[in-house]
């Protein structure tokens, strides 16, 4: 069941158009990724689904319901973490969480999800003097206190360190793992590609592809590269034949197999079957931003806001 | 209605950690006792004076800094993504600052009439009818603060840089009657100024004058909706 269906959005900034005829669904318990670099509409049509914007055209439904009309009765339903919101300085972090709990019909206990996002010592510590990766958990938890059905995540590991990026996407599966749909907007690729079951890609207001990431990784239409320092020497024409396989080149002591879908498992076996051994066997995947590259032409992190 | 009375809780301890809250108490306290030694028992004048300084931090100083910082800080736009919507916190923050006001109010009356003699006010309804008003005018210039500044630092700054002229005009920084004529003349019809006036006669016993009362509505009124009209939630 679809748990987000948006048809032929649309959303203009005067007249420039930031969200062109974006359509997608989401499905119920999926974690699903609004990729693109900075200004490519992401958070607009994340907006769009939270009720923060009106769309100019087009239609959306969360929950089957209409985010604008039935707002209300859809805030309960949802929690959502916005890109730049902050709390007061000088709110504690229990307040913070008892207070959006009154806001909700049926709200979590807000005591569990203190504890279960790390936070517990941090009960009575102002927001002004938490960390960076502690802000986040705190908004995570605040998008989670009403219970919601879908949570909309927007940017939520930008600024935090590596280990803590780590620790907000193990939080990240533990919120699927409890049956929660979530929309997780991002630009960084690697965010995308560990946590996301579907993507879709935004450039430019539009969307460039939508599928797992797997699928759009394996879907790029250019030339691998498998490395290794043969241990016994042995003639190109063993790997030339293979099916895939589009060039050998030698570099000093390395040879470099250029190949398409699955070269790789035919040259390794090509080798061991006329015993050759290998060493530092590399082969350099592809990665999402390739994937981003080859659907748009244009490197991922050049674009400017 | 659970999350307003919430709200409302919450609201109060961030407004009793606000530094400027402790400012906005001090500050005409401190006046009140300085100058008391120059009054003579049965004064009213210096009293209400203080009470003008009071207020008119809050609604200058407090009210659009705490609002606008709401704003910048996106906070507003968090709300309408819950079931309560950001009017609600604005409706509660306004409530509030307007409590703070009447508290310190009442503590700066207590003071003059229990510790500097000052005569107790003479017509309670007037001087709270006085005080409603001109706390209505002076927090409507307060909301438009925050509702035209960019961000809580340009409305602290913009509230600051008002408040002076304005405390200087209403007859704040010395007696209205040391002023050069046509700037008192001004001063009169200036927030505070009215603010002041309009109080000062509920409590030496002085006739009220409608003319400023009335004159504290419409700016009330017309401040009011200006800046409800401008008002951005993000």
């Amino acid at each position: 069941m679809a748990v987000i269906e948006v048809n032929d959005l649309v959303k203009r900034y005067g007249r420039l158009p930031v969200v062109n005829e974006v359509s997608f669904s989401v499905e119920q318990g999926e974690i699903f990724g609004i990729l693109g670099p900075n200004g490519a509409g992401k958070t607009t049509t994340v907006e769009c689904a939270e009720g923060l914007r009106r769309p100019d055209s087009g239609s959306i439904r969360v929950l089957g319901l209409d985010p604008v009309r039935d707002g209300r009765e859809l805030s309960h339903q949802v929690g959502v973490q916005l890109q730049e919101s902050l709390l007061p300085e000088n709110i504690k972090v229990w307040e913070a969480l008892d207070l959006y709990a009154s806001f909700y019909r049926a709200p979590k206990d807000w005591r569990e999800l203190l504890a279960e996002w790390g936070l517990a010592d941090k009960r009575q510590a102002r927001f002004g003097t938490l960390s960076g990766g502690q802000k986040q958990r705190l908004f995570i938890a605040l998008a989670l206190v009403g219970d919601p059905k879908v949570a909309f995540l927007d940017e939520l590991t930008t600024g935090l360190d590596p280990a803590a990026r780590r620790v907000t996407w193990e939080l990240i599966k533990r919120i699927r793992a409890a049956g929660v749909t979530v929309v997780l907007v991002s630009h960084s690729m690697d965010e995308v590609e560990e946590l996301c079951d579907r993507v879709a890609v935004f450039d430019r207001g539009r969307i460039v592809a939508l599928d797992t990431p797997a699928n759009l990784i394996s879907a790029v239409d250019a030339d691998q590269h498998l490395r290794f320092r043969p241990l016994t020497p042995f003639d190109d024409a063993v790997l030339t034949g293979l099916p895939g396989v589009v060039s050998v080149t030698r570099s000093g002591d390395r040879v470099i197999v250029a190949g398409r879908g699955d070269f790789a498992g035919a040259v390794t076996s090509a080798l061991a079957r006329d015993h050759v051994p290998v060493a530092e066997l590399r082969v350099e995947q592809h990665t999402l931003d390739d994937a981003f590259i080859a659907l748009t032409g244009r490197a991922f992190d050049t674009q400017e806001r | 209605m659970a999350g307003f009375s919430k709200l409302a809780k919450v609201e109060s301890k961030l407004l009793l950690r606000d530094p400027g809250a402790i400012f906005s108490m001090a500050i005409p306290l401190f006046i009140l006792v300085i100058f008391s030694g120059g009054a003579g028992p049965g004064d009213t004048a210096l009293p209400s004076m203080s009470m003008t300084i009071a207020v008119g931090l809050v609604g200058l100083y407090m009210v659009p800094t705490t609002l606008a910082t709401y704003r910048e800080r996106g906070i507003l736009r968090r709300l309408s993504t819950t079931p309560v919507s950001p009017g609600a916190l604005l409706g509660v923050q306004l409530m509030l600052q307007l409590v703070f006001a009447v508290l310190a109010s009442a503590v700066l009356v207590a003071v003059s009439v229990v510790i500097f003699q000052a005569a107790p006010p003479a017509r309670v309804v007037a001087m709270a009818t006085a005080f409603l008003l001109g706390t209505s005018a002076i927090f409507a210039v307060g909301l438009l603060i925050a509702a035209t500044a960019a961000n809580g630092r340009a409305a602290n700054g913009i509230g600051v840089l008002l408040y002076f002229p304005l405390a200087f005009l209403g007859g704040l920084m010395q007696p209205k009657e040391a002023m050069p004529e046509l700037l008192a003349a001004i001063g009169e019809f200036t927030p505070l100024g009215l603010f002041r006036q309009a109080v000062h006669d509920a409590w030496s016993g002085a006739a009220t004058q409608p003319l400023l009362l009335a004159i504290m509505a419409v700016y009330a009124l017309v401040i009011g909706l200006v800046s409800a009209r401008c008002f951005r939630w993000a």
